[in-house]
């Protein structure tokens, strides 16, 4: 009797799948370049989203996180922990959780390591058919996200590197400064068209470009 | 066009820039620099609207937010119609199209101002309620009629095109205003590198100080406000936002900001390369600290006919002619208490018009103003006061006479003035109205003969509405204001030079607020306090006289301080006059309070893009665009677009319902269930913790089983249900009903945190991360078998077990459940390839009749077998033995569980609660009415005893005909009976109480 049911939920081959943004049309007037654009948007679709919980107090758990992720466990609201060039993020979410994203596929192998490395009080949790990634990059973002959150945006209070979940416009998201000018937004399934069609509407005035 | 009040030279208009526009359908010219009221006096246009009450000609009074008569209704089009815009607060745009909001058939020819001339007289406050009051039942008939002819602006009655938007700001010092003192003080705090926001309401920055005789470091004022907004526009960190209302102050520093972005424009915004620019623009400021740097509202002195066009506060005076070049006449009366005033005076002289005196009711008075005045040769007539104006449409003489301010009287003769213009000033009254949105009490000062802001924490009041008048000392205590924000913040100030004013010697001013009359005040011809209201002093005399000595008792029943002003000019001269009668001072008379808004805003500002598409998130399941393009009707639940069913062809919903359940009984169907709630369990207590917030008993649910179970709130009432899958010793799958499931994991995560958290489990919501199919009917394991690496056969995957295989070639956990009493498997897959299995499933279903169905059938086919819905079938009063689940509830479980104790409190065991039964309609073609009351009497008259309710009904192809779910008192008791549904047109239904399973009450469908 196992103590719990893990599996690969990404098919071996053949199957294509769906971003949440699959059916999302652009209704607003756009910019054909997204050098001459105030805002671009792109979404990173697929890539593998995990819950981590543990105890931030047990040094064995930081410890197995880092050796599984090859990154350390933020023990507190931001900074991001992040690896661009593998494509590895930790993010403290609250006193117990954080998320890891992966590149696209590598959930499953993501969650094993982790499962090796940990023993006791802990999960490992994968959403990553429930979220997705958009990324706002240009000179007018922070207008953008003022008109979405109410949480500060300001280089002052929001580095590069931090990361928080907050409201946004009637639903929420997670805010993640990854560069000067560099943001990504993550965001749930149900909510990615609503949610992806405001970030549209807030951004046209600014001129905006969508990477298809 | 002429515009005969056009002087040649200066204000701050671009004479190369002539614009059109027009007002009650006359065409004007004015010039780009104009407010709408400027261009109308520049025209001579005297009259521009109706009093609200009497129905008056009414003229401009004042040049900013306080004006009480210039409130206008714009728009060229019908579905840009604003109402109740102050003209002196319009800019005026080339085509800008306006009217007034009174006056029917017209405002020059009034069909009110008959009445009110004559029956002005016996029109009292209260008038209306006292006349029309019987019979009472009349009263909404005299009221459409009443408002029709009174009222203000109206609202479009087509939709608006523009868009409006909302911005959260945050900042360390927030200045409401721009004159000396917010200048200064956002000047200090910007070059500490604060981060800054400076708002104004008026079109360009500056206050005070554009229409100001006083130069700044020696040269005009203006250019220093250059200088200054120069300054601050550099620095990167400070927000300028001209022709932006701070409309409301919030608890905790929280303000918003109403800005105006294209009303100075165009009639509808203007597109900015192709893109739709936002017409107007909320910012939701949140501040560390407040600069209140709003200034003073001048107070007009009341006397009689104070209301005839022509009579003006002397600021505006100032203010039309320094910043718009119009000099609104042509023979000037001036009547004040204060030096301050003679500007208005000095200024006329100085546009080449005639001064005929001014009247200043001070003894003696001396200042450098005064001086002035005197060495130019205007005429002082000094211990006196402009009593009254004469004159029908425009005033065309004012009567002067020696008033004795202590006893309140005119202690000598009148004499006549011809004039056509009487401006008055009877001071200056600090706009204290957003501090006391607050709720902060303003305090009177004595020596200000004002109210100024009551303490709020983290705000800071500065310049004139601190009670600080000359300009030296606005500057200076604008840089104090500043300085003290940053200590506040943690700053520090940089070393600030004060720029060099001449300091003004002004006397002392007198307390005057009402005139007195040859005739007292109750015969002397109206002597207005709020024109916008149509209050007199007369008015407030008889209030108080009728018994109402508060305050705020003398504003409902007089009307003042209502309307788009807020009491702005004439709630002091109201209060001052209330503590007369009443012989009481000011401060013990005290003051009303304001609320937000500042000044009328649009509802469009207040929504922002919270409306039409984005009123509400809409939430869709990975399988929605399939359901799109199969022409999927659908219904909102929650937020989640769900399929509600599936019309093929001309077919009524009805139809498409039958069809779909049909299919489902008799072949195979399919059902999106993503949206169901998915909480994901892990760790060693996780089925512990199930058993404390379940009803039922989890203990001995082996891996690979699933259960339904039930939960209450510690009231013993259920509040969600759903099937938990054992996934794994330490791991379990949890679903809720769709609205419920954010709910039900706030709940779980509260009684972990708060009572239980030595249990070792984690929760996690995976609703979306999931997207579940459901397939029903007979044919449901030879469709699945086609498409499926796990075996189906019954002994191998039986009722109640979950599976884990491949679907289509992605890997899924199935799940043997049943929703509808058929042979049923719940396909679960990551969302991501939702489509592609479900896609799959209908290339290999069409043989086996495979049919989509929506939420209608689904509720159909539950009901047939009994099956509740959380929230529909129960309400929150609701036992798990109320709806006959006893075999649901594990009293005999260790350790207690949520709603255990209150489900044996002797209400929760009565037999005579209302119960879940079935209902069978007599007529078996009827669908009862869901919420429809239940009678045991069917002769019975109102007031009958109600015994329950109709909870779901519908009618049932596969049986044939209609039923219903229903609680009923002791329902379980009355199964045979016969109960009555009376409905509102007078039929009686009737219907036999049934069991609630009316569709294959052995589950041998399902166990196949």
């Amino acid at each position: 009797m196992s103590d719990l049911s893990i599996f690969d939920l990404n098919p071996a081959a053949g199957a294509k799948p769906e971003s949440p943004l699959a059916m999302t049309r652009v209704t607003v007037a756009t910019v054909a370049s997204a050098a001459k654009a105030g805002v671009v948007v792109r979404e990173h679709a697929f890539l593998g989203h995990l819950i981590l919980r543990g105890r931030a107090s047990d040094p064995a758990f930081c410890a197995g996180v880092e050796q599984a992720l090859g990154l350390p466990l933020p023990l507190k609201m931001g900074p991001l922990s992040r690896d661009e060039a593998r494509g590895v993020s930790v993010q403290w979410m609250s006193p117990d959780e954080w998320l890891v994203i992966v590149p696209a596929g590598s959930e499953f192998a993501t969650e094993k390591r982790l499962r090796e490395a940990l023993s006791g009080h802990y999960a490992v949790m994968n959403v990553s058919g429930g979220q997705t990634v958009l990324e706002l990059s240009g000179p007018a973002v922070r207008d953008v996200l003022m008109k979405c959150t109410p949480y500060d945006v300001h280089p002052g209070h929001f580095p590069v590197g931090k990361a928080v979940s907050s409201v946004f416009a009637k639903s929420t998201a997670i805010i993640r400064r990854v560069a000067e000018d560099r943001w990504e937004l993550v965001i749930r399934r149900s909510f990615a068209d609503y949610l992806f069609r405001w970030v549209l509407d807030a951004s046209e005035e600014f001129g905006v470009h969508v990477v298809q | 066009m002429s515009q005969r009040n056009r002087i040649e030279q200066g204000g701050r208009i671009d004479r190369s820039r002539p614009l059109r526009f027009s007002f009650n359908g006359v065409g004007y010219q004015g010039f780009a620099g104009d407010t709408l009221a400027s261009a109308l006096l520049a025209n001579g246009v005297d009259i521009v609207n109706r009093s609200f009450k009497y129905a008056r000609v009414r003229g401009i009074v004042a040049a900013g937010a306080e004006e009480p008569n210039a409130v206008v209704q714009l728009g060229a089009t019908e579905a840009s119609q604003v109402p109740n815009v102050r003209a002196t607060q319009q800019a005026l745009y080339d085509g800008l199209t306006a009217g007034s909001t009174n006056g029917w058939p017209n405002v020059d020819r009034d069909l009110m101002g008959v009445l009110g001339k004559v029956g002005g007289k016996f029109m009292p406050p209260g008038f209306y309620y006292k006349t029309f009051m019987s019979p009472a039942s009349m009263w909404p008939k005299y009221e459409k009629y009443i408002r029709k002819a009174a009222g203000l602006g109206r609202s479009p009655r087509e939709r608006d095109p523009d868009i409006y938007d909302h911005i959260n700001r945050h900042c360390d010092v927030l200045v409401v205003g721009a004159g000396p003192a917010g200048l200064a003080a956002a000047l200090v705090a910007g070059r500490a590198g604060a981060r800054v926001i400076l708002c104004d309401e008026q079109e360009e920055m500056g206050g005070s100080l554009l229409d100001s005789r006083e130069p700044i470091d020696g040269r005009p004022a203006a250019d220093w406000v250059a200088a200054v907004l120069q300054e601050l526009g550099a620095m990167p960190d400070v927000l300028l936002l001209p022709r932006t209302t701070a409309n409301g102050y919030h608890d905790h520093n929280f303000v918003t900001l109403h800005e105006r972005r294209t009303e100075h424009l165009a009639d509808l915004a203007p597109a900015q390369n192709g893109r739709r620019t936002v017409r107007a623009r909320m910012h939701r400021v949140r501040a560390g600290q407040v600069i209140l740097a709003t200034g003073t509202h001048e107070r007009p002195l009341v006397y009689a006919n104070n209301d005839v066009p022509g009579n003006m506060i002397a600021g505006a005076v100032s203010a039309y002619i320094h910043r718009y070049a119009v000099v609104p006449g042509q023979r000037l009366v001036l009547s004040t208490s204060n030096d301050h005033a003679y500007r208005a005076a000095l200024d006329w002289r100085e546009a080449g018009r005639e001064v005929v005196a001014i009247v200043d009711a001070r003894g003696n008075p001396e200042g450098d103003l005064v001086a002035e005045a005197r060495k130019r040769g205007i005429r002082i007539i000094t211990g006196s006061a402009v009593i009254e104006t004469r004159g029908s449409r425009r005033v065309s003489s004012a009567l002067v006479a020696k008033i004795d301010l202590a006893g309140f009287k005119v202690s000598g003769a009148v004499e006549e003035l011809a004039c056509d213009t009487v401006a008055s000033s009877g001071g200056y009254s600090p706009v204290v109205h957003l501090a006391a949105h607050t709720g902060a009490r303003p305090e009177w000062r004595d020596d200000v003969l004002g109210f100024v802001p009551g303490k709020v924490k983290g705000m800071i009041p500065a310049g004139g509405v601190n009670g600080v008048m000359a300009l030296a000392e606005v500057l200076a205590d604008g840089v104090e204001a500043g300085c003290r924000a940053l200590m506040e913040t943690g700053m520090k100030a940089a070393p600030l030079r004060l720029p060099e004013v001449r300091r003004v010697r002004e006397g002392k001013a007198a307390a005057l607020y009402q005139v007195p009359h040859v005739k007292p005040a109750m015969r002397a011809p109206k002597q207005f306090v709020d024109q916008q209201n149509d209050v007199t002093a007369a008015g407030i005399e008889l209030a108080t006289r009728e018994g109402f000595e508060s305050i705020e008792h003398v504003k409902r029943y007089t009307g003042m301080g209502f309307g788009t002003d807020q009491g702005k000019l004439g709630n002091i001269n109201g209060m001052a006059i209330a503590a007369r009668c009443l012989g009481q001072s000011i401060p013990e008379t005290g003051t009303t309070v304001f609320r937000p808004n500042y000044t009328p805003i649009t509802f469009g500002a207040v929504a922002g893009r919270h409306c039409g598409e984005f009123f509400d998130p809409r939430r869709y399941t990975a399988l929605h665009a399939w359901h799109v393009e199969h022409g999927a009707k659908f219904e909102e639940v929650g937020q989640w677009m769900r399929p509600w069913y599936f019309p093929r062809g001309n077919e009524t919903m009805h139809e498409a319902v039958q069809r779909e359940c049909r299919a489902v009984r008799e072949n195979v169907g399919i059902l999106d269930a993503s949206t169901l709630g998915k909480i994901e369990i892990q760790g060693k207590d996780a089925r512990e913790f199930l058993n404390r917030l379940y009803t039922n008993a989890w203990t001995k649910l082996d891996v690979g089983k699933a259960r339904y179970g039930l939960m209450c709130k510690d009231d013993g009432m259920i509040m969600d249900d759903g099937v938990t899958a054992c996934l794994g010793e330490n791991h379990f799958h949890m679903t809720t009903t769709t609205g419920g499931a954010a709910g039900v994991l706030d709940w779980m995560e509260m009684w972990h945190q708060t009572e239980w958290p030595e249990l070792e489990v984690y929760f996690n919501s995976v609703t979306d991360h999931w997207a579940a199919m459901a397939l029903n009917g007979p044919n449901a394991r030879k469709l699945l078998a086609e498409l499926t690496d796990i075996d189906l056969s019954k002994d191998k995957f039986g009722f109640m077990d979950w599976r884990e295989g491949t679907v289509a070639g992605v890997p899924a956990r199935v799940f043997r459940i049943s929703f509808t009493g058929e042979l049923s498997y719940e396909i679960n897959v990551q969302a991501n390839h939702a489509m592609h299995v479900w896609k799959a499933l209908f290339e290999k279903g069409e043989k086996y009749g495979l049919t989509p169905y929506g939420t209608e059938t689904m509720h159909v086919l539950r009901a047939e077998k009994g099956f509740v819905i959380i929230g529909q079938d129960t309400d929150g009063s609701v036992t798990p033995e109320d709806l006959g689940m006893q075999w649901c509830v594990g009293y005999k479980k260790p350790f207690s569980w949520i709603g255990r104790r209150a489900l044996s409190r002797p209400d929760t065991r009565r037999t005579d609660r209302k119960q879940l039964v079935g209902l069978k309609p007599l007529d078996s073609k009827l669908v009862l009415d869901e919420g429809a009351q239940i009678v045991l009497d069917k002769e019975v008259k109102i007031p009958m005893p109600m015994v329950g309710h109709v909870t779901s009904s519908y009618f049932s192809p596969t049986l044939g005909h209609s039923f219903a779910l229903a609680l009923l008192k002791g329902g379980s008791q009355r199964i045979g009976q016969t109960v009555y549904l009376p409905m509102a047109d007078g039929r009686v239904h009737a219907a036999e109480v049934v069991s609630p399973v009316f569709y294959d009450p052995n589950g041998e469908r399902h166990h196949v």
